[in-house]
């Protein structure tokens, strides 16, 4: 692994690498109503960014906008102060990643070739497999602890493994700003912890941006640094956990009245809802 | 690598030294499995294909038929037989099959569906409407059928096409209303044959059986030319087509241009069917079975366009074998490709059914 222990010469300074995705009086929407209405976000660079709010607040559908996979209706969404839509796609691929709420993988598909295919806004039309590619999965594979996986299909593993080497993939893509929809959203509780603890890895030891949409107040407040609070296509509120989880934020957002107090493990705020019976 | 110009750190030496050479090893034998497999396949259809110019009632040595094919002179009466009776038959059959396999793999792929090959979802049957009403109703011949087929194939995948768009096309969509459409111009190609006078209908009807035996010059040329032109094309973007088999989500965020590459993907399977069809009428089942059997070989994961290609060659080849040869009756070849396909068909709507997978 004599790859892991001499970096090759970087391409450009570190700091260039730091990218700024940005959304400016975005307006998005399906085939309907518009679902988010002129929102202003700066992803904090460096940051694990959570976005949280109830079912159809447009969280999923404001990251599937940040990540290209909607068109705006009204205003933009930059990446280092450039339109996306001035971007190359294949570019932009090479900054951004994104794991969808529900990828799909062909029957049969292994897991090395499966994180392989991260790799295509590496390769070019001549450009095909290298070296430098074969590197990229092994250190995908490493960093998911999933090596020992390689060689097996898909469909033979656990839905945690399986998210693991979703992840993996995304990985491979090897870019600095990683997009996660309801990564957990399938997971028992310790593959939701476990997954939460490889994304805070991905961010603490390889300094990549992460932003994410979860279900799971508690977990977003232990995990995230930035907390983004939508309701109705609006961001309420956003900043650390303990400045944006309060009971008001709280009930505004999911209408849910409860008592905040602080995780007895990270002294993060731990959401405790009142139930209408036994408050 | 921003991994590594970043993490220097977590990288642990000690665990597993040899990772590296264990995963490009698994990637390097999954490769030369898909090359071996996929250049025996050729070896098939080519064996198959000499094969089927050697048999007859004049039997042709595999040398004469060789040096005959490739314009060698051989003697007058061996070229005669090879060069202008049994060639045309031949090539038609490589080629028809070559395309149809192709085709269906495409369409298999795109679509994420074992059951989406381009006769299931209405192009084959619009081909087939469109061609029998220009035999039933205009009167054409020749070329002319091929071109209404092609016409006709055409016309039924835009029609599935935009009726299944909405914000972008899913598998189930595009083969539900692909089986409709595909019923629409089945409805109409009988009532347009329960109209037809009965010497236009048996033309019609031997053309909807579809048989390797019936193809003009122009069509077999067109095809050819065309798959020359679009193989190498379909090479290019099978890189795309892999990307494409994770979601549209998936792929965008790849930095593939989804639509762009779908149209285009799309566009040349209905072509390689439609001229396929065009050449030697709807050969039921062939774009079906091919991809599926290609796949298995090659093994998963693989891109098995051109192994596709080479197994709807063989069937097709191996089929007009049976049909002209093996039978007492001589049989157009789409009745023999029906008779295997059929069994197929139903193992696989069984076997997916059981597993709980779509399909």
């Amino acid at each position: 692994m004599t790859d892991l222990q001499t970096p090759p010469p970087s391409v450009g300074a570190p700091e260039s690498r730091r990218h700024v995705l940005q959304a400016r009086e975005l307006t998005l929407g399906y085939a309907g109503a518009d679902i988010v209405h002129g929102l202003d976000l700066t992803v904090p660079v460096g940051e694990v960014t959570v976005i949280v709010g109830a079912n159809g607040c447009g969280k999923s559908t404001l990251l599937r906008g940040l990540a290209r996979l909607l068109k705006p209706r009204a205003g933009s969404v930059e990446l280092d102060g450039r339109p996306l839509s001035q971007w190359a796609s294949a570019d932009i691929a090479r900054v951004l990643g994104l794991l969808p709420q529900n990828p799909v993988a062909p029957d049969g598909i292994t897991v090395a070739d499966l994180v392989g295919r991260g790799r295509y806004p590496h390769q070019g039309w001549f450009r095909r497999w290298s070296a430098e590619d074969d590197a990229a999965v092994e250190i995908a594979l490493a960093a998911t602890s999933t090596t020992e996986l390689a060689d097996r299909t898909l469909a033979e593993l656990s839905g945690g493994q399986r998210q693991r080497v979703w992840v993996a993939m995304v990985l491979a893509q090897d870019t600095d700003l990683v997009l996660l929809d309801e990564p957990t959203t399938f997971l028992d509780i310790s593959h939701q912890v476990d997954l939460l603890d490889l994304l805070d890895e991905l961010n603490q030891v390889h300094g990549k941006t992460v932003v994410m949409v979860l279900h799971d107040l508690n977990l977003a407040c232990r995990y995230a640094q930035h907390i983004v609070a939508m309701k109705s296509g609006h961001i309420v509120a956003q900043g650390s956990p303990t400045e944006v989880i309060t009971p008001e934020v709280v009930l505004d957002v999911f209408g849910l009245p409860s008592r905040v107090v602080p995780d007895p493990v990270t002294g993060t705020p731990l959401v405790v809802p009142l139930g209408r019976q036994r408050s | 690598m921003a991994l590594l110009e970043r993490d220097p750190a977590p990288s642990t030496p000690d665990e597993r030294p040899d990772t590296h050479s264990v995963i490009v090893r698994a990637r390097l034998l999954r490769r030369s499995r898909a090359i071996l497999v996929t250049s025996c396949l050729a070896a098939v259809a080519f064996v198959l294909f000499v094969g089927t110019m050697m048999i007859g009632s004049f039997s042709v040595n595999p040398w004469q038929v060789v040096t005959a094919t490739f314009g060698f002179p051989e003697t007058p009466g061996i070229d005669y037989v090879v060069r202008d009776l049994r060639l045309p038959t031949a090539s038609t059959a490589l080629a028809v099959g070559l395309a149809m396999g192709l085709s269906g793999i495409i369409f298999q792929r795109l679509l994420a569906n074992p059951l989406a090959s381009p006769d299931f979802v209405g192009v084959s049957s619009g081909a087939s409407f469109f061609a029998v009403g220009s035999i039933v109703v205009l009167n054409l011949q020749g070329q002319w059928v091929a071109l209404a087929a092609l016409l006709g194939a055409l016309t039924a995948a835009l029609l599935v096409y935009l009726l299944a768009w909405r914000d972008g096309i899913t598998g189930y969509r595009f083969i539900l209303i692909g089986i409709g459409v595909s019923q629409f111009f089945l409805a109409g190609t009988g009532w347009v044959l329960s109209r037809a006078d009965v010497y236009n209908a048996r033309e019609a009807m031997t053309w909807l059986v579809g048989s390797v035996g019936q193809a003009g010059d122009t069509e077999l040329t067109v095809l050819l030319w065309s798959l020359a032109i679009v193989l190498p094309v379909v090479l290019l973007m099978s890189r795309q087509l892999a990307t494409l088999e994770l979601g549209d989500d998936t792929a965008k965020a790849l930095g593939v241009r989804v639509e762009l590459m779908r149209i285009t993907l799309l566009l040349t399977g209905v072509v390689l069917i439609a001229l396929a069809t065009a050449t030697a009428g709807p050969m039921a089942f062939v774009a079906l079975i091919a991809g599926p059997i290609a796949s298995r070989l090659v093994g998963a994961g693989s891109s098995a366009l051109v192994a596709a290609a080479f197994v709807g060659a063989s069937i097709v080849l191996l089929a007009d074998l049976v049909a002209a040869h093996a039978l007492p009756a001589q049989l157009p070849t789409g009745v023999v490709t029906g008779a295997i396909g059929a069994p197929y068909l139903i193992w696989l709507l069984v076997s997916v059914n059981r597993e709980g997978r779509g399909g």
